[in-house]
């Protein structure tokens, strides 16, 4: 009898995660996933119909495992500071540990699967995150911005230092270390932007 | 997952094109006892995935080759 075994399958999907980063999904192939994670080609499509129901399915679970992580201690009825605060430390710890699986969010995202990935997997997030920015601007609690400006301040300082750390260096290839007192001073600049 | 494991079928096949998956549709839509199946053709294998808990591989393989194509099972 057949088995599941979850070890070679997550041994498959990191494979597959790091193949797509690094090959892109034109470049992806099935067979190719097969031989570098060790299993038979007729394995690995008996977890998966084909290619694009493996790259749905892994994207889907990325964007679910992301969910769920930035929800830890967090509610969209939050006080602004505290839960941006919030999202600050669940969004490095997550980008930290999951370097691959970003690198490869991205590369979904930007591919024909990335509407159905996003409906199956983060759109209650993204409404949760509608809400927060909403209650914070009801309760003036945050200056009124539009939600693109609202999120390139937000987040944009803490992506460019993430990305820094993730190369080990900064622009002019000074060697870049983030600490959580670099974090809270970027977080702090945000917050005096963002708050009346 | 979408159904018992053991029920799947895995094929290695010649079955390239749009016309010929459409040909080989028709024939695999109608069969009562295939409860799914599907074709990878971006494969170079143009993998043929078929979950029944009746047929065998052989019988897979019996109606493919009818149809006019190269099956061979997976293992």
């Amino acid at each position: 009898m057949r088995t599941r075994d979850i070890n070679k399958q997550d041994l498959v999907k990191q494979k597959a995660i790091e193949m797509i980063v690094k090959q892109g999904i034109e470049g992806f192939a099935m067979n190719r996933l097969a031989k570098e994670s060790g299993v038979s080609v007729a394995t690995l499509y008996i977890y998966y119909t084909d290619k694009e129901d493996l790259i749905k399915k892994i994207g889907i679970e990325i964007g679910k495992n992301f969910f769920s992580e930035m929800m830890k201690d967090f509610s969209a009825e939050m006080n602004f500071v505290d839960g941006l605060r919030k999202q600050w430390e669940n969004r490095a710890k997550f980008m930290m540990n999951n370097m691959n699986e970003m690198a490869c969010w991205e590369v979904l995202q930007n591919s024909s699967h990335s509407d159905y990935i996003v409906q199956e997997s983060v759109e209650d997030f993204k409404i949760i995150m509608i809400s927060f920015f909403e209650n914070a601007i009801n309760r003036k609690e945050m200056i009124p911005v539009s939600k693109e400006v609202f999120w390139s301040i937000a987040y944009g300082p803490l992506y460019s230092l993430l990305r820094f750390h993730n190369k080990g260096k900064s622009m002019g290839g000074f060697p870049f270390t983030i600490t959580p007192e670099i974090q809270n001073e970027a977080f702090e600049l945000v917050i005096k932007a963002l708050t009346p | 997952m979408d159904a018992n494991f053991n029920n799947i079928l895995v094929f290695a096949t010649n079955i390239k094109s749009k016309a010929d998956k459409e040909f080989i549709s028709d024939i695999l839509n109608k069969n009562t006892v295939i409860q799914q199946w599907s074709i990878d053709q971006e494969d170079i294998d143009c993998v043929l995935r078929i979950v029944s808990g009746i047929l065998t591989a052989i019988d897979i393989i019996k109606i493919i080759n009818t149809l006019g194509f190269n099956c061979n099972e997976l293992e």
